[in-house]
């Protein structure tokens, strides 16, 4: 009953959207989007789409771009986006992970379209994935982590042991332990998407356990920052800057730009030349960006941060680095050995110095 | 390792408090012999519309009141479909229950993604600065201590008062009670609004205290353990609000023990409170007599008026 109202209201949406369309005059590509949750004023639906914005921004009336969002992955999301293809759509931003075999294989029944897809694995020649390298804000906010834990314990709240974050976590301690040897690292699986409660209780359990830095990893919700501010600990959120939810308390934030693939992409439909290319954007490219660092770090400490981050904006350096020890004291990387790409994307081990083992 | 008790002690309170509100409704409209299985719809539509209200007019009281409101009218359906129209109640009670996921879903959209100010902490003086125990019991909201006085009445209600005994008359024996005299299907009707309007309190604390946003499925499961807990607390109101404790403690005692980073899958503690709550529930309630004196004898039967 709840899907099909849900269906019933997406379909309204689109199609309201679709008459608009048709009202309004002739642009040159009409671009659908496609978002797992609500836009909201912050996180993972809010970033993309001011990635669309930045469409708007750099292509003005030669563009006009309809969206649909809160769709659930799987039939809804299917129906949604053949609508769009059906109603003049060329180009589609599918957000979420879930989207792609549906996305794939609308991909192959128009070739005549383009795709971006989020964080998928499959590719074809008109659909491409987009991901971020937010391991990389995770080591340098990891360091500023360092700096300023007093207990040396950190905290990190996280939804599922997938690779991506498994990696986060790691890039975190790692950047911790540059400048500070000593801490260790806890982690609360949440075993969930989407749970604001228990995130926040994670979070209040996390300080209770001596943690005085915490960090977000993918909270869509402000929930974990707002706790942090409450209990006067330090908190670093992932996909947007979340300083207004922790005026005194956001260590940093770790800020995600879509803008600039997405305009690239539209160029290249634009232009006629798209490729499904697999595109892992990170500090160099712009994708991800570090806003809003706490004034209580000192001027040495912002030098060390300064640097690192002038090392990442320049490719001149990876934080998968070796020498890195495992958990369980076990070699991963030899000394100076830089983790290859394949390899990151299928990380499955924990770096020494955090605490929490994986979920087998 | 203090602060972690307080932490687990002072949480369980916060917690509970929203399973405690709609269990103790859901008990009294068990009592009186209607099984109502929509109280997950209907604290989502109190949590929602709750936080509406709230972000709109600033005003947590007046969104209590308005998810009180909202719920009770959504569980005015419940009875009218039940005890008019002499629905069968468990269809029914799914049906009404989805309808409130939904409704609450459509009043929420427009504030999905917010944040608001949680209630202040009631001031109880220098009882809130005593260490430890001021930290568990004095820094809470005053919905919070509702709860506890909730407790209080509808156990001293149904033990102790004509109207406990005329309650439970109507959940025992309906025919009987309509037979000396009492207006079965109103005390229901009556019972059934109750019950609903509790589990709108329940639902508009998740959203104005405990984690103040909205989002669509953010009751969680919390209104289904609140039907569950009064089953396994054998329809008595302290065993039912102490399962609810139990529920809030487990769930809090998990990320702790994930915290200290000892080696049991995080998947096994997330279960944990549901398996335990129930487990430890069925052994305390394990007396069949008990059970038998306690259940009442025509939950989810329906009554037809005989004239």
């Amino acid at each position: 009953m709840m899907r099909g109202l849900r269906r019933v209201a997406a379909l309204f949406f689109v199609g309201v959207l679709t008459v608009g369309a048709h009202s309004a005059s002739a642009a040159e590509l009409k671009i659908g989007f496609v978002y797992p949750s609500p836009v909201g004023d912050v996180g993972w639906a809010h970033e993309l789409d001011n990635g669309r914005k930045a469409i708007e921004a750099a292509f003005g009336d030669r563009v006009e771009t309809v969206v649909a969002e809160n769709i659930p992955e799987g039939p809804d999301a299917s129906r949604i986006m053949n609508q769009m293809a059906s109603t003049g759509a060329k180009m589609i931003m599918l957000g979420s992970f879930g989207y792609m075999n549906d996305g794939l294989k609308l991909a192959k029944k128009r070739p005549d379209m383009t795709f971006i897809h989020a964080s998928g694995y499959k590719l074809a020649d008109n659909f491409g994935n987009f991901q971020t390298r937010n391991y990389e804000s995770a080591y340098l906010a990891g360091i500023g982590a360092g700096f300023v834990t007093k207990s040396n314990i950190l905290g990190i709240v996280a939804a599922y042991p997938i690779p991506e974050v498994v990696g986060i976590i790691n890039a975190f301690t790692m950047g911790a332990q540059l400048v500070n040897q000593g801490v260790s690292v806890k982690v609360v699986w949440l075993n969930s998407w989407f749970d604001p409660s228990k995130a926040q209780e994670s979070a209040r359990s996390l300080v209770s356990q001596k943690a005085d830095v915490l960090l977000s990893l993918y909270q869509d919700t402000p929930s974990v920052v707002t706790v942090a501010e409450e209990m006067g600990v330090y908190v670093v959120p992932t996909s947007s800057d979340m300083k207004k939810y922790a005026p005194n308390h956001l260590l940093v934030s770790q800020q995600i730009d879509w803008g600039p693939h997405f305009v690239e992409m539209v160029k290249n439909t634009l232009d006629g030349n798209f490729k499904g290319i697999p595109y892992w954007g990170g500090m160099k490219e712009g994708a991800v960006r570090m806003e809003s660092w706490t004034p209580n770090l000192s001027a040495d400490q912002m030098s060390v941060i300064n640097e690192k981050t002038a090392e990442l904006k320049a490719g001149a350096f990876h934080p998968f680095t070796g020498p890195i020890v495992d958990q369980a004291g076990a070699t991963k990387l030899a000394d100076g050995e830089v983790i290859e790409d394949g390899a990151l994307l299928g990380i499955n081990w924990l770096v020494k110095g955090v605490e929490t083992k994986l979920p087998d | 390792m203090t602060e972690t008790l307080i932490f687990i002690c002072a949480g369980t309170m916060a917690a509970a408090t929203p399973i405690l509100f709609a269990a103790m409704g859901e008990l009294v409209v068990e009592r009186t012999g209607v099984l109502n299985l929509s109280i997950e719809g209907m604290m989502a539509t109190g949590a929602a519309a709750a936080f509406a209200v709230a972000t709109v007019y600033e005003s947590s009281l007046l969104g209590f009141a308005v998810a009180t409101i909202s719920a009770g009218l959504l569980s005015v359906v419940f009875a009218t479909l039940t005890l008019i129209f002499l629905a069968n109640q468990v269809a029914a009670g799914l049906a009404v229950g989805i309808l409130g996921l939904g409704v609450s879903a459509l009043i929420g959209k427009k504030h999905e993604g917010f944040t608001i100010e949680p209630l202040k902490s009631v001031d109880w003086g220098f009882l809130s600065d005593i260490p430890v125990v001021g930290r568990i019991l004095f820094q809470h909201d005053f919905v919070l201590y509702a709860g506890i006085l909730l407790i209080a009445i509808v156990w001293f209600v149904l033990t102790r008062t004509k109207l406990g005994l005329i309650i439970k008359a109507v959940g025992e024996a309906p025919e009987a009670a309509h037979a000396i005299g009492y207006p079965v299907i109103l005390i229901r009707f009556l019972a059934v609004f109750f019950g609903g309007a509790m589990a709108g309190l329940g639902g508009a604390y998740l959203t104005l205290a405990y984690t103040p946003l909205w989002a669509e499925g953010l009751v969680a499961g919390r209104g289904w353990i609140a039907v569950a807990l009064v089953v396994f607390g054998s329809w008595r109101a302290h065993r039912v609000a102490l399962g609810a404790y139990l529920f809030g403690a487990i769930s809090l005692l998990e990320l702790s023990i994930q915290g200290l980073g000892l080696a049991i899958p995080s998947q096994v503690l997330s279960a944990a409170p549901y398996v335990m709550t129930i487990v430890i529930l069925v052994l305390i309630s394990r007396d069949a007599r008990q059970i038998r004196l306690n259940s009442p004898a025509s939950l989810g039967v329906t009554y037809r008026h005989q004239s």
